[in-house]
């Protein structure tokens, strides 16, 4: 028993250690709403653990305003600079965000880009075009007017404001390659099961394979067939590959160092076109059954006749239904994003009452953020599981014959 | 805000993710899995059904072989006691038969026997007789040798004949 104390002692010792001086390095202050967002949002370059300031770098890919696609590094972004704090005489580095040219300097065909920071397109690599004397000017007096350094269409860079042009990007950011090694795990995890088949014949996985196709008959038996009945062959690839998918997606998120660790399925972009191949899939198999329950229900004549009350509702639910499905994902999996983020900020916010409170609190807090984290591993899987069984149910609404519905109706009942 | 408007890169790159992640697996990963789940479903309950009616018809032989068994005992006690049947017949056929010979035979022998009495009877008979009229003979000579007794006896005899 004392063992274990002084474990936990130990570990509270070590955590709260660097903990406190960087805390004092920074003065005290955390940013807290600038840091969760910042772990919960995009970026150019991938983040690597005990560096406060490199970054993987990542293909930048933008259309210039004149239609010309550049391509380049996330690494030529920004610059690294020594800031020695004035209270401490200590010296670190820090990333500032710097001009990038392409093209020769001074000719017709130079394109310069930045990464955004006073401006309405934050944290987003924007198009700086030729500006002018007066046009500056402007900028100068609307944002003096409107007490506010944002001025629509010009982003403020080093005291000066350029006219922006917000490209067409679509840049390999941290989460499109967390995108992409999901994908390949994905991939790499079902082909294996495949290839395991194609050379075993009919013998049984076990172990980790055994688990895989336990997961995939837990899926398809029991959610897809089940549901789906005679047409379940036809939409279980949709259905498995968004079940894996978002697993795979959800658990990498937990991890907090590189292949993991970017907030994917808390990312509305992601959700959203999954809950729109749903909603494709549900309404291009619709047959003649769904349609009519939408455009001529089964309810008394007034409430569908001179005023389509029924219709209106009926359509707006062909709508909410994805919708639900995209934002219950979303939010589910920021929300607990969030909840680890701040636990984990508490220790920056309470270091600036001492080391006393800072050790505390990361006991606390680390505590804390393990149990959120073991139950984040549930809700990846909850989540993805009802996202599958919802867009089953969805789809199986759209595909059942009459008298099937009415079976499912009666079995419900 | 950020997070909650969707950003056009990730959307594009997710689309395009997603719709080749689909293609792949759906084409090469999912179908094979399924069939190959389904089809050792299939062979296992196939196996069990297959063993539940080799059991059974296992059942069913022994059964049958049981009702053969018994079967073969009774035709076996049945032809036991027909032979046993058949056996005493036999000996009774034998017994009635031997005494009707035997009685035959006696009856013949008791045949002969009198036959031969009677021919034995006949020819002690002849020889009595012969005996006797050689004693008569001898008798009569003896008798007879002297006149006068041949006389009184002539006379005797014709006294005889007179009186008849």
């Amino acid at each position: 028993m004392t063992k274990k104390y002084a474990i936990l002692l130990f570990l509270a010792a070590i955590l709260a250690f660097p903990l406190r001086s960087y805390a004092n390095e920074e003065e005290g202050k955390v940013d807290v709403k600038e840091n969760l967002f910042h772990h919960l949002g995009d970026g150019y370059g991938w983040e690597v653990p005990f560096s406060h300031t490199y970054r993987i770098p990542l293909p930048v890919i933008v259309r210039a305003e004149d239609g010309s696609w550049h391509c380049f590094s996330s690494a030529r972004l920004s610059e690294y600079e020594e800031v020695t704090d004035a209270a401490t005489g200590k010296t670190h580095t820090v990333a500032v965000p710097r001009i990038v040219t392409l093209g020769k300097e001074g000719s017709a065909d130079t394109y310069r880009f930045v990464l955004a920071h006073a401006s309405k397109h934050k944290d987003k690599v924007v198009q700086l075009l030729p500006t002018s004397a007066a046009e500056e000017e402007d900028a100068i007096k609307t944002a003096a007017a409107g007490n506010d350094e944002i001025v629509d269409g010009y982003v403020k860079f080093d005291g000066r404001y350029y006219k922006e042009y917000k490209p067409f990007d679509i840049s390999i950011t941290k989460n499109v390659l967390a995108l992409f090694i999901a994908a390949a795990l994905v991939t790499w995890m079902v082909m294996g099961l495949v290839r395991f088949y194609t050379r075993k014949g009919f013998k049984a996985p076990r172990k980790g394979m055994g688990f895989l196709e336990l997961i995939v008959d837990f899926i398809y038996t029991g959610v897809i067939k089940s549901t789906l009945g005679s047409k379940a062959p036809k939409f279980a690839p949709y259905l498995l590959t968004a079940f894996f998918f978002i697993l795979v997606m959800n658990l990498l998120g937990l991890i907090v160092i590189f292949p993991g660790g970017a907030n994917l399925t808390g990312n509305i972009s992601i959700t959203l076109v999954l809950a729109v191949f749903t909603f494709v899939l549900t309404n291009i198999n619709g047959n003649k059954h769904y349609w009519k329950e939408i455009f001529w229900p089964d309810v008394p004549l007034l409430l569908k006749f001179p005023i389509p009350i029924m219709q209106i509702i009926e359509v707006f639910g062909m709508f909410t239904k994805p919708a639900a499905l995209c934002v219950r994902l979303f939010a589910n999996m920021m929300g607990g994003h969030m909840i680890v983020i701040t636990l984990t900020l508490l220790i920056f916010i309470f270091a600036a009452f001492g080391s006393v409170a800072a050790g505390a609190s990361s006991v606390v807090s680390i505590l804390f953020s393990v149990f959120m984290l073991a139950l984040d591993v549930l809700v990846s899987f909850i989540q993805a599981y009802v996202f599958t069984l919802l867009s089953t149910i969805f789809i199986s609404m759209a595909v059942h014959e009459e008298h099937e519905h009415e079976e499912a109706k009666e079995a419900a009942a | 805000m950020e997070l909650f408007t969707p950003d056009f890169g990730l959307v594009f790159w997710m689309f395009i993710a997603f719709i080749l992640l689909f293609f792949i697996l759906a084409k090469w990963g999912w179908p094979v899995i399924i069939k190959q789940m389904e089809g050792r479903a299939d062979a296992i309950d196939k196996g069990v059904e297959y063993a539940r009616e080799a059991k059974e018809q296992l059942d069913h032989a022994r059964e049958s072989a049981r009702e053969v068994i018994g079967e073969a005992q009774a035709q076996q006690a049945e032809m036991l006691r027909e032979a046993a049947k058949m056996k005493s017949q036999i000996i009774e056929d034998a017994k009635k038969e031997a005494s009707e010979e035997a009685r035959k035979v006696m009856e013949a022998a008791k045949v002969s026997i009198e036959q031969s009495r009677k021919e034995a009877e006949l020819q002690f008979r002849n020889e009595v007789s012969k005996f006797s009229i050689d004693i008569a003979e001898k008798m009569v000579r003896n008798q007879l040798r002297n006149d006068e007794d041949q006389k009184k006896l002539v006379d005797k005899m014709l006294d005889e004949i007179e009186k008849n």
